[in-house]
């Protein structure tokens, strides 16, 4: 069996190693057990750090036709100009012209930005890092909702909203609470290898549920959903 | 005509996956550069050049290595236009506090500050990792290192990093 000091430097380099050697050595070794708690707690602190706010440049919507504040120092400033002429005309009428993402599309494109959240595991994120994720859409979620491995307050569309990765029977389910995101009526996605729905939520916004994988059919998907649903509750 | 629907419908979506990877790609140029308006400007670079050449992202999957190979060259070009003499990270810090010590997050600063002390080849595959996700492999591929090594920094990295946050590191394993 691997030795403690080998599985220490390799959780060092990637706490969330799927490695079975890893998990063989963590189940059978309880300071390693130990150890492995407190490393996840850190880079859960970690994770948290690294995503500053950035709310004057996220904010805005990214267009081709924004002014590149860069292009000052450039060497050929004509040519750049041209570019960013032809970038004004061209993408501006594209913006006017074309639809906006699907909703649907949106969640699927950020799940690609988080592959290491999709790990299944038994170890649930720290009661305190859960509730800071949580406390800003006013949302607590009780337990029968199942082991939450992973939780992270992500940009998207304009504000940070609670990513969780909840353990159940069918496998690790991604769940989005969007307070800021209205959807007329349950909508099912199949994109991109991962399935899932997004429900309305009455008075607050909507809830993305998703796996990952072909193994989980949609109607499971949506019956998981239904269960997230039940768990939360509002304080705000 | 429908040549065209399509070429509008394509580029609509490219528009989108510009916006979504956006906020990442800012937070990643930012530990990049420890300079948040360096970053802005590295970025929009950066989306200009993509936007130009996305006929030759041919696979959306593979978008966010595609992102990151152009944003690190443009940040290496701004190290061309620009002579940097400032190395002092106090300095830096400070400069930086609005962003590293956001009120709501003040049990971070710590931690952000730390981050900016790392020595940049560290940094750069922790942030690769933690911040983009990205598995050990395509670290490597986008620094042009082999899997150890890759390793061997985020081991220095995160050993590292503890030791400035005033974790207990007794259980640490020696290099």
């Amino acid at each position: 069996m691997m030795d403690c000091s080998t599985y220490r430097r390799s959780m060092l380099a990637d706490p969330r190693d799927p490695d079975a050697h890893l998990s063989e050595h963590r189940e059978n070794c309880h300071e390693c057990t130990a150890y492995t708690e407190k490393l996840l707690s850190f880079e859960s602190r970690l994770d948290r750090a690294v995503r500053v706010r950035l709310p004057d440049a996220a904010a805005t919507p990214w267009r081709a036709a924004a002014a590149p504040r860069a292009a000052l120092y450039r060497r050929n400033r004509f040519a750049m100009a041209a570019s960013v002429l032809l970038a004004v005309v061209v993408a501006g009428a594209l913006w006017l012209a074309s639809p906006g993402p699907s909703l649907a599309a949106d969640v699927v494109t950020h799940m690609g930005g988080e592959p290491g959240a999709w790990l299944q595991t038994d170890v649930p994120v720290p009661g305190a890092e859960l509730q800071g994720v949580l406390q800003d859409s006013h949302v607590r979620l009780g337990a029968g909702a199942g082991v939450v491995s992973y939780a992270s307050s992500c940009a998207f569309r304009g504000h940070h909203v609670p990513h969780l990765v909840i353990q159940t029977e069918s496998g690790p389910v991604t769940v989005m609470v969007l307070v800021h995101e209205r959807v007329q009526k349950p909508v099912s996605f199949d994109e991109q290898g991962y399935r899932g729905v997004i429900v309305p939520v009455a008075g607050h916004g909507s809830l993305a549920v998703l796996t990952h994988g072909a193994s989980t059919d949609l109607k499971t998907v949506e019956l998981i959903a239904a269960q997230v649903l039940d768990s939360i509750s509002w304080s705000g | 005509m429908n040549d065209e629907v399509g070429g509008n419908q394509k580029r609509a979506r490219f528009q989108a996956l510009c916006q979504s990877l956006r906020p990442d790609l800012l937070r990643f140029a930012f530990w990049l550069s420890r300079d948040r308006a360096l970053a802005e400007d590295v970025v929009q670079e950066t989306l200009l050049r993509a936007w130009k050449a996305q006929d030759s992202l041919l696979d959306e999957a593979a978008a966010k290595p595609w992102f990151l190979t152009i944003i690190r060259r443009e940040y290496a070009r701004s190290f061309e236009r620009k002579r940097f003499v400032t190395v002092d990270v106090d300095e830096l810090v400070a400069r930086e506090e609005p962003t590293l010590a956001a009120a709501e997050e003040g049990d971070l600063a710590e931690m952000r500050a730390a981050l900016f002390k790392l020595p940049d080849e560290y940094r750069e595959p922790l942030m690769l990792q933690v911040l983009m996700g990205l598995s050990t492999a395509e670290i490597a591929r986008e620094l042009d290192l082999s899997g150890p090594a890759v390793l061997t920094r985020l081991f220095r990295a995160r050993k590292q990093l503890r030791v400035l946050c005033g974790e207990d590191t007794r259980l640490d394993p020696q290099e």
